[in-house]
C-alpha cells in the first residue's frame, strides 16, 4: 500500500460525511469474501485477476484451507471521495458471535445472497442481527452466472427466479417488522392495562383491535431494485449491475430518459425496441440486463460485435485464450466492474456516521431494562455528541471495543520490516563493504597466524545462528489488538481514557467523581471503572496494520495495549458520564462442552495460560475450571470448537492437547417400593424386590454375622469388637424437601458453623436476618414434612450431608437420646426440662453418615434426597484396656506399612481418616479414656465404619435409583423442521414440555428437558438434521430420578414372558451406572466373554 | 499324533483347569477360558457356559477321570455337578489372558481414581482428573502389581508422579488447641510437620489452624497427646483442602 493512499485515508477520516462503515453479511458460502476481494481489488491492493481467488481477508491458514471465514477482519478502502471501512464477517453459524461484533461497529450492511440458493438459515439470522442493531442493509444478489451456467435459465425465467428471492428476503424483513410492532403493542397494552387496573374504574373499556400494523409504514424497509438497494452481481466473474447504471447505459442507447427507465426496468414492463417505447406487459425489460453469458461467448464473431458495441477494449491475450470463461470475465469485468455498482450503492444508500438514528443511540446507551430517560442528565447530553459525531478537540471521546484479537507481535507496524529508503540502502551497502574489508584483513591476519579459514567459518556460522534465534523469540509472542470504533471525539495516541465495564453505572460514578476530572487524574475507586492509555492506534488493512497518530470520530480502528484492562468488549470514554454500551447480542450461545487436558501433565500451567488468552481473543468461547478439576471449554459449535483447539495448540498454549467428553455427574437415591412391576401387574408382596437383593448379597458372602437386615429395611450392624450396635433405616425424602435443601445449602452451611461454635461454648453474633432465614427454612421444612411418618422429624434432624450441607438428612430416632437439635441456635437461653446431652461418639455417627452420603454404593456418586433414620444405638461400656498404643491406627501408619489385605486396610483407613472428624468437643474426654481401644482400632473409628456400612446397607435395602442431571433446552425452530427436532429429542431421551408459536413469525419455541449425559453432540446433531433452522440452548435445570431400576431382573412369570430370562433390553440406568463404574475402575458385573464356545480357538497342531 | 486315537475321543480346546486338593487327592475340572472369574463373581449364572464337561478328572491333560470312590470319600457326595461347583468355588485356577488383562485394567483405573481423589495441583488447589492421572501413570511406565492393594500402589504412584509433574497430597486442615504452658515448646516440635499455619491465637491457650500433609496426621496426634497428657486437642476442619465450586477463567 502506497503512502499516498494512506495519507488520503487519514485525510478522509476527518470528514465523517464521507465515511461509510459497513460489513458484509451472508449465509456461509454465498460469496462474502469473494465480493470483498473484488472491492479490495478496486483499490489496487490486490490484482484484479486474483480477485475472488485470493480471499485477501481470510488471513488465517485454516481459513484458507477450509475455505470459510472464521474471524471478522476489517479493511479501509477508498472510492471516489469516500472512505469505506469494510468488515468481512464469517457466515458459518458457529461464528455468529463474530458477526455480532462486526455489526455493532457498522452503520450499514451488505447482505449477500446466492442467486441460486436464495434465502438460507444464516441469511435470516444476519438479517435479524442487522435489524436488532438498527443498521440499514442493502442487498447484493451474487452468483448470477450460476443461473445461466448451472440452472440454464432463460432470461425470463431468471427474472422470475430473482423476483421470488427478493420476495423471500422481504418476507423475512416483514416478519421482523411485524414481530417488533406486535411486541411494542403488547408492551403498550400491558402498560395500559396496568394503568387501568390502578385506576380501577369500572367504566366501559374500549379495546383497540387493530394490530397496529396498519398505521406503521414499512415500505422503506424492503428491498427492491427500483429503490436502488439491490445489486445483481457475479463476484467470481467480476461483474455487477445496479439499476442506475443500466438506466444510464440504455438511456444513451435508446434515447429514453434515465429516470423513466429506472422506474420501469424492474417490473412487468417490456421494451419495444422498434418503437423505442416501454410497454406494460408480461415480458419485462429486466431481461435486457442479464448480461452476456457463455453460450455466445463461444461465438467469436458475435463477441467482437459485442465488444465494439459495448466500447470495451479487449486485451489480445484474453481474446486468444481458449477457455471461454477467461474471455467472458475479461469482457464483463471491463464492462461492468463489480466494485462500481456495489460501491456506489453503498455510498448512496448506506448512512454515514453522521446520520446515526437517535433511536439507535438510545438503544446502545441504555443497558438492560433501564430506560434511556432514567439515565442521568450528563449522560443524556452525550447523546448529542453521538449524533453530531464531531471530531472537535473538546468533544467527549467515546469508543466501543467489540472484540479483542490476537496478532503476532511481528506483524505490528513498529516491528515490521519496512522497505528501505535509498539512503538506508546506501548506508547498509557502506556497512557491508566495511565488513567485507574487515573480513579480508582478518583473513590475511589469520593466514599469517596459520589459523586458517576454520575460525572464520565458525564465526560466520555463529552469526548465522544468532539471528534466526532472536526472531524466534519475538515470534512466540501474541499481542492483543482491540477492534473498536470511535463514536465521538478524537482518539490520540497515548491518551488516557476510562474503561467502563458492563456493570458500570454512570449515576454512581458521577456522584463519586468530581466535576471535570479526567482519566489521567488520581481517582477514587469506582466499581467497574478503570483507566488505561491508548498505547498505539492502528488502521486495519486486512492482515496488515498501519500505525496512526490519532483517529477522529466515526472510524473503525485497532487499539493496542489494552489487554490488561479489557477482557472481551468494553466501552472507553473520556467522560465518566458515559454509560457502558448494551452488551452484544449473540445469536448462538455457547453450548458445546468439552474437557481439555494437556498431553503431558506437566504442561498444565501452559494450558491454563493458553485458555486465558483464548478466552480473551474469542468473543463467544468460555473457559472454566470445574470442581472436579476439569478444564472445560464451551464453544458455539463443532467448527468453532475445532478452531479454538487449533488456536490453543498453535498460538496460545503451544502444547499438545486432547479434548474429551466432560465427566457427567450422577446422584444416587432411593424411592418408595413400586406398587406395580415392569409389566404393570400389581406387586403382591411389596418388599419382594428388596428381599431379593438381600438374598443376592448374602449368597455372595458379603454379609457377616454382625449384620442383620429385617424385612422392613431396618439394618442392624455391630462393630467388630461387639461393643456398639447401630440400627439404620433409609427413607426417601419427598421431592420438594430435596429441592428446598439443595436451594438452601448456603444457609445450612452457616447453620452448621453456628452449631459448631455453640457446641464449643463460644458465641458468635449472628445477624437477625440469618436467624430469620433459618427460622423460615425450618418452618418450610415442617410444612413439607407432614404425615404420620414424618411426625416431629424436623426437630429430630441430626445432621445434613454430605459435607454437612447436602440434600440428605440424618434423623435421630433413638429412644431415650435427646441431643440438641440442629436448630439450637434459634433457642436462646431457655433450656427447660431435661438438658440435652451429647453422647460420646456422637460425632462418629455423623461422620459415618457424611462418608456414606458422599459416595453411594451404586457407583460411588453422592447421595441425594435420602433420609437415614438411626433407630437404635447402643454402646456397652468398654472392656479393660489392652495393648492400647500398639494397635492404634491411622492413615499414616497404614500408608507406611506394606502389608494388610485390601479390604481391611480400606475400612481402617476410612475409619482412621474419619476419626479426625470426630475429634470434636468430646476430644479431651475421649483422649482420657483412650482405653476403648482393642485389636480393631479405636471405638470411634470402628463406629464410623459401622455407621457407614449400616447406611450403605440400609440404602441397598430400599429400591435404589440413579438420578441424572437435566438440562432445560429451548429450541427455536421453523414449522418445517419441527418433526426432525422431535426426532432428535426422542432419540436422546429428551422430553418436550411445551411448544408455542412466536407471535408474528413462523418460528416455534419448544421447551424440553434432556439428560446431561445425552447432551454431548446434541447441538451439532440438531443443527445438522434441521439444516441449521433450529438452534438449541441448554441450561442446567435440576436432578431427576431415572425411573428404571438398574438392578432390575425379571421376577414374576409375566415379566419372564415379556422380557425373557436375561432382560438385557436397554436399561438406561444400568447403562449409566456401568459407565461410571467402569470409568472409576470399580467392579462391573459383566462377563469378560459372553459365549464360552465362541472364543478364538488356540488349537494345538495335533 | 498319538497312535492310540479312538474314534470317540473328545478333544478339549481352550481349557482352563481348576484344581483342588481334597482328602489327599488331587481333583481337576476342565473349564472354558475367561469364564471361571465371571462365575466366581456371580456375573455368569449358567454352569454349562463354564464347564467343558461335567466329569471330574484327576488329570485333565491326560484325560484321567477321577474314581467314584475317591470322589465320594473326599466330597461326601457323588453328584458330579455339586462337586464341580465346589471345586469351582474353592479350587485354584489358572487366570486366563483376558481375565488378567481386565483385572489389571480395573486396578489401574482404581489406582488412578484413588490418586485423583487424594491429590491436588498445588498451584490451583484443584484436583486433577482421573484421565490425566492415567496418562501420567502411563508416561512414567507404571506397571500394576496384581498382588498388592490398589491403595498401597496409589501411594507409590503419588511418590513417583511428584518427579514428573506438579502434584501433592491434598492437605488436611487441622485446628490445634494447646495449653499455654506447653504451647511454646510444642510449637517448636510441631513446626516441621506443619505445612502452612493459617492463623494463630495466643491468649489462655494456643490455638492454631494449619494445613498438614495427611501422612503426618498420626505423628501430630501422638505428639500432642503425649506431650500435653490429654489437655491439648486436635480437630480436623476438613479432610481435603480443595477449591470448591466452578471457576471461570478470565
Amino acid at each position: 500500500m502506497g503512502h499516498t493512499s494512506l495519507e488520503k485515508i487519514i485525510a478522509l477520516q476527518r470528514n465523517p460525511a464521507n465515511i461509510r462503515n459497513l460489513c458484509i453479511l451472508a449465509h456461509v458460502d454465498h460469496g462474502k469474501t469473494t465480493l470483498a476481494d473484488c472491492l479490495v481489488a478496486s483499490n489496487g491492493i490486490i490484482s484484479n485477476r486474483l480477485a475472488g481467488k485470493l480471499r485477501y481477508l481470510d488471513s488465517r491458514e485454516d481459513e484458507q484451507i477450509r475455505g470459510i471465514t472464521m474471524k471478522s477482519s476489517a479493511i479501509s478502502l477508498l472510492y471516489k471521495e469516500y472512505l469505506l471501512n469494510l468488515i468481512d464477517s464469517p457466515g458459518h453459524v458457529d461464528f455468529s458471535s463474530e458477526v455480532s461484533t462486526a455489526v455493532r461497529l457498522c452503520d450499514g450492511a451488505i447482505v449477500v445472497i446466492d442467486a441460486v440458493e436464495g434465502v438460507c438459515p444464516q441469511t435470516q439470522v444476519v438479517l435479524r442481527q442487522a435489524w436488532l442493531e438498527n443498521i440499514r442493509p442493502v442487498l447484493v444478489v451474487n452468483k448470477m452466472d450460476r443461473l445461466i451456467t448451472e440452472l440454464k435459465l432463460t432470461s425470463q425465467e431468471a427474472y422470475i427466479h430473482l423476483q421470488k428471492i427478493l420476495e423471500q428476503v422481504n418476507a423475512v424483513t416483514g416478519t421482523l417488522f411485524t414481530s417488533k410492532v406486535l411486541e411494542e403493542r403488547a408492551e403498550k397494552e400491558k402498560e395500559e392495562k396496568e394503568e387501568k387496573e390502578s385506576e380501577a374504574s369500572g367504566g366501559d373499556q374500549v379495546y383497540d383491535w387493530s394490530a397496529g400494523l396498519e398505521e406503521t409504514d414499512d415500505s422503506h424497509l424492503y428491498f427492491s431494485p427500483d429503490q436502488g438497494n439491490v445489486v445483481f452481481a457475479s463476484a467470481i466473474d467480476g461483474w455487477d449491475s445496479g439499476m442506475a447504471q443500466f438506466a444510464h447505459i440504455y438511456s444513451q442507447r435508446m434515447g429514453i430518459r434515465a429516470e423513466v427507465l429506472l422506474k420501469t426496468l424492474w417490473g412487468d414492463f417490456y421494451l419495444n425496441a422498434k418503437a423505442k417505447k416501454i410497454m406494460k406487459g408480461a415480458q419485462n425489460t429486466f431481461v435486457l440486463i442479464i448480461p452476456p453469458q457463455n453460450s455466445w461467448a463461444e461465438d467469436k464473431e458475435k463477441v467482437e460485435k459485442m465488444v465494439t458495441s459495448l466500447g470495451v477494449k479487449l486485451m489480445a491475450r484474453d481474446s486468444r485464450h481458449s477457455d471461454p470463461k477467461v474471455l467472458l470475465s475479461a469482457i464483463c469485468s471491463q464492462w461492468l466492474p463489480v466494485s462500481q455498482a456495489v460501491l456506489s450503492m453503498v455510498c448512496e444508500k448506506l448512512p454515514s456516521p453522521l446520520d446515526m438514528a437517535a433511536e439507535r443511540v438510545e438503544k446502545l446507551m441504555s443497558v438492560g431494562a433501564r430506560r434511556f430517560d432514567s439515565l442521568p442528565k450528563e449522560t443524556q447530553e452525550l447523546k448529542q455528541a453521538f449524533l453530531q459525531c464531531s471530531s472537535e478537540e473538546n468533544a467527549p471521546v467515546i469508543v466501543f471495543v467489540s472484540k479483542m484479537f490476537a496478532v503476532d507481535t511481528k506483524a505490528l507496524p513498529q516491528n515490521k520490516q519496512r522497505p528501505l529508503t535509498q539512503e538506508e540502502i546506501a548506508q547498509r551497502r557502506e556497512l557491508a563493504r566495511q565488513r567485507h574489508a574487515d573480513r579480508l584483513a582478518a583473513n590475511q591476519q589469520a593466514e599469517n597466524q596459520d589459523a586458517l579459514s576454520l575460525c572464520l567459518s565458525a564465526q560466520m556460522e555463529s552469526l548465522a545462528v544468532k539471528e534466526p534465534k532472536l526472531e524466534e523469540d519475538e515470534g512466540t509472542k501474541e499481542t492483543f489488538v482491540a477492534f473498536a470504533r470511535v463514536y465521538s471525539g478524537v482518539v490520540k495516541r497515548g491518551q488516557r481514557m476510562f474503561v467502563l465495564g458492563p456493570k458500570f453505572d454512570p449515576t454512581q460514578a458521577l456522584s463519586m467523581l468530581s466535576e471535570g476530572c479526567s482519566a489521567s487524574d488520581a481517582l477514587p475507586a469506582v466499581p467497574h471503572l478503570s483507566c488505561c492509555s491508548m498505547e498505539s492506534l492502528y488502521l486495519l488493512m486486512g492482515r496488515e496494520l498501519e500505525g496512526l497518530e490519532e483517529v477522529p470520530s466515526g472510524n473503525i480502528l485497532g487499539i493496542g495495549g489494552l489487554e490488561e484492562c479489557v477482557l472481551k468488549s468494553a466501552t472507553l470514554s473520556t467522560s465518566p458520564a458515559c454509560p457502558p454500551f448494551t452488551p452484544l447480542n449473540f445469536e448462538a450461545a455457547a453450548i458445546v462442552r468439552v474437557a481439555i487436558e494437556p498431553k503431558h501433565p506437566s504442561e498444565m500451567p501452559k494450558l491454563v495460560h493458553g485458555m486465558r488468552l483464548l478466552n480473551q481473543a474469542d468473543p463467544c468461547a468460555e473457559v472454566l475450571i470445574q470442581e472436579t478439576g476439569e478444564h472445560v471449554l464451551v464453544t458455539a459449535g463443532e467448527v468453532h470448537l475445532q478452531r479454538c483447539l487449533d488456536d490453543l495448540r498453535d498460538r496460545f498454549a503451544k502444547i499438545e492437547i486432547s479434548a474429551s467428553k466432560p465427566i457427567i455427574p450422577f446422584r444416587e437415591t432411593v424411592v418408595r417400593p413400586p406398587k406395580v412391576d415392569m409389566v404393570n401387574e400389581e406387586v403382591g408382596k411389596q418388599q419382594k424386590v428388596a428381599i431379593i437383593h438381600q438374598v443376592k448379597e448374602v449368597s455372595q458372602g458379603r454379609l457377616s454375622d454382625t449384620l442383620h437386615v429385617d424385612s422392613s429395611g431396618l439394618v442392624t450392624l455391630t462393630t467388630p469388637n461387639r461393643l456398639a450396635t447401630v440400627a439404620v433405616r433409609a427413607i426417601p425424602l419427598p421431592q420438594d424437601v430435596t429441592r428446598l435443601l439443595e436451594d438452601s445449602s448456603e444457609l445450612i452451611r452457616t447453620l452448621e458453623q453456628l452449631n459448631m461454635s455453640l457446641r464449643e461454648g463460644r458465641r458468635i453474633d449472628v445477624s437477625p436476618r440469618t436467624l430469620e432465614a433459618i427460622t423460615e427454612l425450618k418452618s418450610q421444612l415442617e410444612s413439607l414434612l407432614q404425615g404420620r411418618k414424618w411426625r416431629n422429624t424436623v426437630e429430630r434432624i441430626w445432621a445434613f450431608g454430605p459435607r454437612r450441607y447436602g440434600p440428605n438428612i440424618l434423623l435421630n430416632s433413638v429412644e431415650g437420646y435427646h441431643r440438641p437439635s440442629v436448630w439450637q441456635c434459634l433457642v436462646k437461653g431457655e433450656r427447660s426440662g431435661e438438658a440435652p446431652v451429647v453422647r460420646d461418639f456422637d460425632n462418629s455417627i455423623v461422620s459415618g453418615f457424611q462418608l456414606a452420603t458422599l459416595s453411594g454404593p451404586m457407583c460411588e456418586e453422592p447421595l441425594m434426597g435420602v433420609c437415614f433414620s438411626v433407630e437404635q444405638w447402643d454402646i456397652q461400656s468398654s472392656s479393660e484396656p489392652q495393648h492400647q498404643d500398639s494397635v492404634e491406627e491411622d492413615s499414616a501408619s497404614h500408608e507406611a506399612s506394606g502389608d494388610g489385605t485390601s479390604t481391611a486396610e480400606g475400612t481402617s483407613e476410612t475409619s482412621a481418616q474419619a476419626e479426625g472428624i470426630t475429634a470434636g468437643p468430646s476430644q479431651a474426654k475421649r483422649r482420657t479414656e483412650a482405653g476403648s481401644v482393642d485389636c480393631y482400632g479405636p471405638v470411634s473409628g470402628q463406629l464410623i465404619a459401622a455407621m457407614k456400612d449400616a447406611c450403605r446397607h440400609a440404602f441397598q435395602a430400599q429400591p435404589q435409583r440413579l438420578m441424572a442431571a437435566m438440562y432445560t433446552c429451548e429450541i427455536m425452530a421453523t414449522a418445517e423442521v419441527l418433526g426432525r427436532v422431535y426426532g432428535v429429542l426422542g432419540k436422546r431421551e429428551g422430553r418436550v414440555l411445551h411448544e408455542e408459536m412466536k407471535e408474528g413469525t413462523d418460528m416455534f419455541i419448544i421447551k424440553a428437558i434432556l439428560p446431561v449425559a445425552e447432551s454431548f453432540g446434541f447441538a451439532d446433531e440438531i443443527r445438522k438434521r434441521t439444516s441449521g433452522l433450529a438452534s438449541p440452548q441448554l441450561v442446567f435445570s435440576h436432578w431427576e430420578v431415572i425411573s428404571s431400576d438398574p438392578y432390575w431382573v425379571p421376577t414374576t412369570e409375566e415379566e419372564y414372558l415379556h422380557f425373557g430370562e436375561k432382560a438385557d433390553s436397554a436399561n438406561q440406568a444400568l447403562k449409566y451406572m456401568n459407565a461410571v463404574r467402569r470409568r472409576k475402575g470399580l467392579y462391573v458385573e459383566e462377563k469378560i466373554v459372553e459365549h464360552a464356545e465362541k472364543q478364538r480357538t488356540l488349537s494345538k497342531n495335533k | 499324533m498319538s497312535i492310540f486315537t479312538p474314534t470317540n475321543q473328545i478333544r478339549l480346546t481352550n481349557v482352563a483347569v481348576v484344581r483342588m486338593k481334597k482328602g489327599g487327592k488331587r481333583f481337576e475340572i476342565a473349564c472354558y477360558k475367561n469364564k471361571v472369574m465371571s462365575w466366581r463373581s456371580g456375573a455368569e449364572k449358567d454352569l454349562d457356559e463354564v464347564l467343558q464337561t461335567n466329569s471330574v478328572f484327576v488329570n485333565v491333560s491326560k484325560g484321567q477321570v477321577a474314581k467314584k470312590d475317591d470322589l465320594s470319600k473326599a466330597f461326601g457326595t457323588d453328584d458330579l455337578t455339586e462337586i464341580c461347583k465346589q471345586i469351582l468355588a474353592k479350587g485354584e485356577l489358572q487366570v486366563s489372558d483376558k481375565e488378567r488383562q481386565s483385572q489389571l485394567e480395573t486396578m489401574f483405573r482404581d489406582i488412578a481414581t484413588i490418586v485423583a481423589e487424594k491429590c491436588v495441583n498445588p498451584e490451583t488447589k484443584r484436583p486433577y482428573t482421573v484421565s490425566l492421572i492415567e496418562r501420567a501413570m502411563k508416561d512414567i511406565h507404571y506397571s500394576v502389581k496384581a498382588n498388592k492393594s490398589t491403595k498401597q500402589q496409589a501411594l507409590e504412584v503419588i511418590r513417583q508422579l511428584k518427579e514428573s509433574m506438579q502434584i501433592q497430597r491434598a492437605h488436611m486442615r487441622l485446628r490445634l488447641v494447646l495449653p499455654a504452658k506447653e504451647g511454646k515448646r510444642l510449637k517448636e516440635k510441631l513446626k516441621p510437620l506443619l505445612k502452612v499455619v493459617e492463623s494463630e491465637e495466643f491468649d489462655e491457650e494456643l490455638e492454631m489452624v494449619c494445613l498438614v500433609d495427611p501422612g503426618c496426621f498420626r505423628e501430630i496426634d501422638e505428639l500432642i497427646r503425649c506431650e500435653t497428657k490429654g489437655r491439648g486437642s486436635l480437630e480436623v476442619l476438613s479432610l481435603k483442602d480443595v477449591e470448591e465450586g466452578d471457576e471461570k477463567l478470565e
